[in-house]
């Protein structure tokens, strides 16, 4: 009897067979749980979605900094400031994003540059048009992390803080302008 | 009358046989897994009242609290719930499952009060540190993640509380250890074996929480002066998701053991249902790693090892649970004459017994809800859209909520039936209990995976989908969504309280009955000449293979929600 309460009947119960059909299901999660790897293997190759990117050790003295020598250099324009390369810097802060709003071009590859100044913020953005098109990351102080990104669509972008980052909260919010063409 | 609900009839050893599991009960386990079990529904009311504040705060209509006190009650109902619930009701099962199953005393009956005091002294100082946060200190929600201070008094709690849970532990360590030094010299029970895993994961998981606290309590009383955000990350989810896995596997177990004693299952393959126990043993932990998915800091080879390799390794484990629980239940019944066709042994099981039906509503949610969203959400890429959105609250309700907390109601009704032995109050609501919870729930959660998926809705935020403060932008789309969730959300935590008030009214004035009826077709040990290998089990086949298909398709979906998205990264 094969009683889950009672220690197995038979002494090499290693040695029962198993049925026909369970053989299969495990030969199928097997193949299941390989491809799960594989295609997500597979997708930082040929994929253009990956929460890839470098991680520098900073001080928030040294990234506020940067922060505030980018926005000194870059130009402004109706909508937010527009980098002078292709470095974007974005720092968490209760209960602001620094650096935003900002106008980027569609077509064009930044380096998005994100820490903190403080504690853990979420930098979670979504176009205005089409909410479901979402994507998270996470910013941390002490860390700056670089993060490529290329709009193709234009429209507003808009960062919320999605990580719990005082009572302010909810409040931390920002803009990103993509436009085809931007004239400074 | 509290003392009445400790009074069994037993031998002069301290032992009676029970009726429906045939096993041989000792005074000493049966009365500890009472008060470990009872502690654990106390949680659950505190818990289950702050899921009707928070759910009426999100849900914007009503907006009940402000921003100070949401906070607070969202660390409340996180810590009760996730935590408090779920531990104390797993030290019962490690009780049920050691020396319970294996007809010994409970060993070390001293160290189990110690824990049980200690745990409970844990759990009242963190309530009491959540309630009074107070700046500079914010509430901690379940992950008080550093550098954002919380009381000190939230992290002191956590370590007594985590201490008491591995003293809790111990009794459980050394019945095994007698067993094997004294006991028939066999293998275990796989029950047992379950427990034991999920005993080992339980134990590791709370010495990473030891580390993540004791690290944080000496950084918030400045013994040391700075924290560093990225390692304080890693190390709690040791303890963040590890009391997850314990969840887990505490719950599998008890779904092999529910299953059995009151629907008649049985194993149908030891060696293969042993070795998914063995693979959460080894992978489950690394799964915890999934939580780094969309950081900074850790590499992109830890990332994908721990995340795939690992995690698949537990992925596979809980595959081959999915096929040997329903199947161990339609080999069982139709040994027991109880077949008839492909469903037979499914259609013609206890479904008025709650017991019956919890367990088996926990199977199927677990797997189809929390169980594929959980695969999904921990790969690489897709964690980018499902990440710190409403749709991972959505997972984490599929699991721990129509999976762990179902399950566990069902232990509950049978702890009150068999250990207690009082009959149901309400007999007719207590077998439509679990109908209405899980199917209750099953829309509320499914509603946060879509608020969060296809409208961006952000979890642990106070307003967002009406309005967000000092900005023309909202997340307004996701409103219609929102009342669905709103309502069913409120639906379902009145049926969490039928829950208590069946399970306490039974307790207290439920009439005191050998519990006769729930014994499964045939009895327990029913004998028969077949091996159970040789019964067919294309009914279970078929779920399965349906089940494969709907998680396929999920998968697709996800990624062609992820490949619409701009270029991120290299």
């Amino acid at each position: 009897m094969g009683s889950p309460i009672k220690p197995p009947d038979k002494e090499d119960w290693w040695n029962v067979p198993v049925d026909r059909r369970e053989s299969i299901w495990l030969g199928l999660s097997v193949v299941w749980a390989m491809i799960l790897f594989g295609w997500m293997s597979v997708w930082t190759r040929v994929g253009d979605q990956n929460p890839i990117g470098e991680t520098y050790r900073v001080s928030t003295d040294e990234f506020q900094e940067k922060v505030e020598t980018y926005i000194d250099e870059a130009d402004e324009v109706d909508g937010g400031i527009v980098p002078p390369d292709e470095n974007v810097y974005i720092a968490g802060m209760t209960f602001q994003w620094r650096g935003l709003p900002v106008v980027l071009e569609t077509g064009k590859t930044y380096k998005f540059r994100m820490s903190s100044y403080d504690i853990q913020h979420g930098f979670s953005i979504r176009p205005e048009e089409v909410l479901s098109q979402h994507t998270n990351l996470l910013v941390l102080p002490g860390y700056e992390w670089v993060i490529e990104m290329e709009f193709d669509e234009p429209g507003t972008y808009h960062v919320i803080c999605n990580e719990f980052c005082g009572v302010g909260h909810s409040s931390m919010h920002g803009r990103i302008e993509v436009r085809d063409e931007v004239n400074v | 009358m509290i003392f009445g609900l400790f009074d069994n009839d037993y031998d002069d050893g301290g032992f009676r046989t029970c009726n429906v599991t045939g096993m041989d009960i000792h005074r000493t386990v049966e009365n500890h897994v009472k008060v470990f079990g009872l502690t654990a529904v106390v949680a659950l009311i505190v818990g289950g009242f702050f899921a009707l504040t928070v759910a009426m705060t999100r849900w914007e209509l009503v907006g009940l609290l402000d921003a100070d006190a949401f906070y607070i009650h969202l660390s409340l109902h996180a810590w009760n719930l996730l935590i408090f619930w779920m531990v104390f009701m797993e030290i019962a099962i490690l009780y049920v499952g050691g020396p319970m199953v294996l007809g010994r005393r409970l060993p070390l009956t001293k160290a189990a009060k110690a824990g049980w005091g200690t745990m409970v002294t844990g759990a009242l100082v963190i309530n009491y540190a959540i309630w009074t946060t107070s700046p500079p200190d914010q509430a901690p929600l379940l992950t008080s993640y550093a550098p954002m201070p919380s009381s000190p008094y939230f992290y002191a709690g956590a370590i007594i509380f985590l201490v008491g849970a591995v003293v809790a532990a111990l009794p459980f360590f050394v019945a095994l250890w007698q067993e094997k030094k004294w006991g028939s010299g066999g293998s275990l029970p796989l029950v047992t074996f379950g427990a034991f895993a999920t005993a080992i994961i339980a134990v590791e998981a709370l010495v990473g929480g030891l580390a993540v606290f004791i690290y944080a309590l000496l950084w918030r009383v400045e013994i040391i002066d700075s924290i560093d955000a990225a390692l304080y990350r890693q190390v709690f989810w040791i303890v963040g998701h590890g009391t997850q896995q314990i969840n887990l596997v505490a719950m599998v177990t008890v779904w092999y053991f529910l299953t059995h004693v009151v629907g008649g299952a049985e194993v149908v393959s030891e060696k293969v249902s042993r070795t998914a126990f063995v693979l959460y043993v080894f992978f489950i932990n690394m799964g915890a790693a999934h939580h780094l998915l969309s950081d900074p800091v850790v590499s992109t080879g830890w990332r994908i090892w721990n995340a795939s390799y690992a995690f698949y390794g537990a992925t596979l484990a809980s595959l081959i649970h999915a096929f040997a629980i329903p199947a161990g239940i339609e080999a069982g019944r139709r040994r027991r004459g109880k077949g008839g066709g492909l469903f037979g042994w499914l259609t013609n099981a206890p479904w008025k017994n709650p017991v019956f039906s919890a367990t088996i509503f926990s199977i199927i949610l677990f797997g189809f809800v929390g169980g594929i969203t959980g695969v999904v959400m921990g790969q690489l890429q897709l964690n980018m859209t499902w990440v710190r959105t409403m749709a991972t609250v959505g997972h984490f309700h599929g699991t721990v909520v129509l999976g762990t907390t179902v399950a566990f109601m069902g232990l509950v009704y049978f702890i009150i039936r068999t250990m207690f032995m009082r009959e149901l109050a309400f007999g007719r609501l207590a077998s439509a209990q679990p109908y209405l919870y899980a199917g209750t729930m099953g829309v509320a959660t499914l509603m946060l995976m879509y608020i969060g998926l296809l409208y961006s809705v952000p979890r642990r935020i106070h307003t967002v989908v009406r309005d967000i403060p000092g900005s023309d932008f909202s997340l307004t789309a996701a409103e219609p969504l929102m009342i669905i969730f709103g309502i069913f959300a409120l639906l379902a935590i009145v049926s969490g309280a039928l829950f208590l008030l069946v399970a306490l009214a039974s307790l207290l004035i439920g009439e005191r009955r050998v519990p006769a009826d729930i014994v499964p077709d045939g009895g327990v040990d029913f004998e028969s000449d077949e091996p159970v290998h040789k019964f067919e089990m294309r009914g279970t086949f078929v779920i399965t293979l349906i089940f494969m298909g709907v998680f396929v398709l999920a998968y697709i979906a996800n990624w062609y929600l992820l490949s619409q998205l701009w270029s991120i990264g290299p």
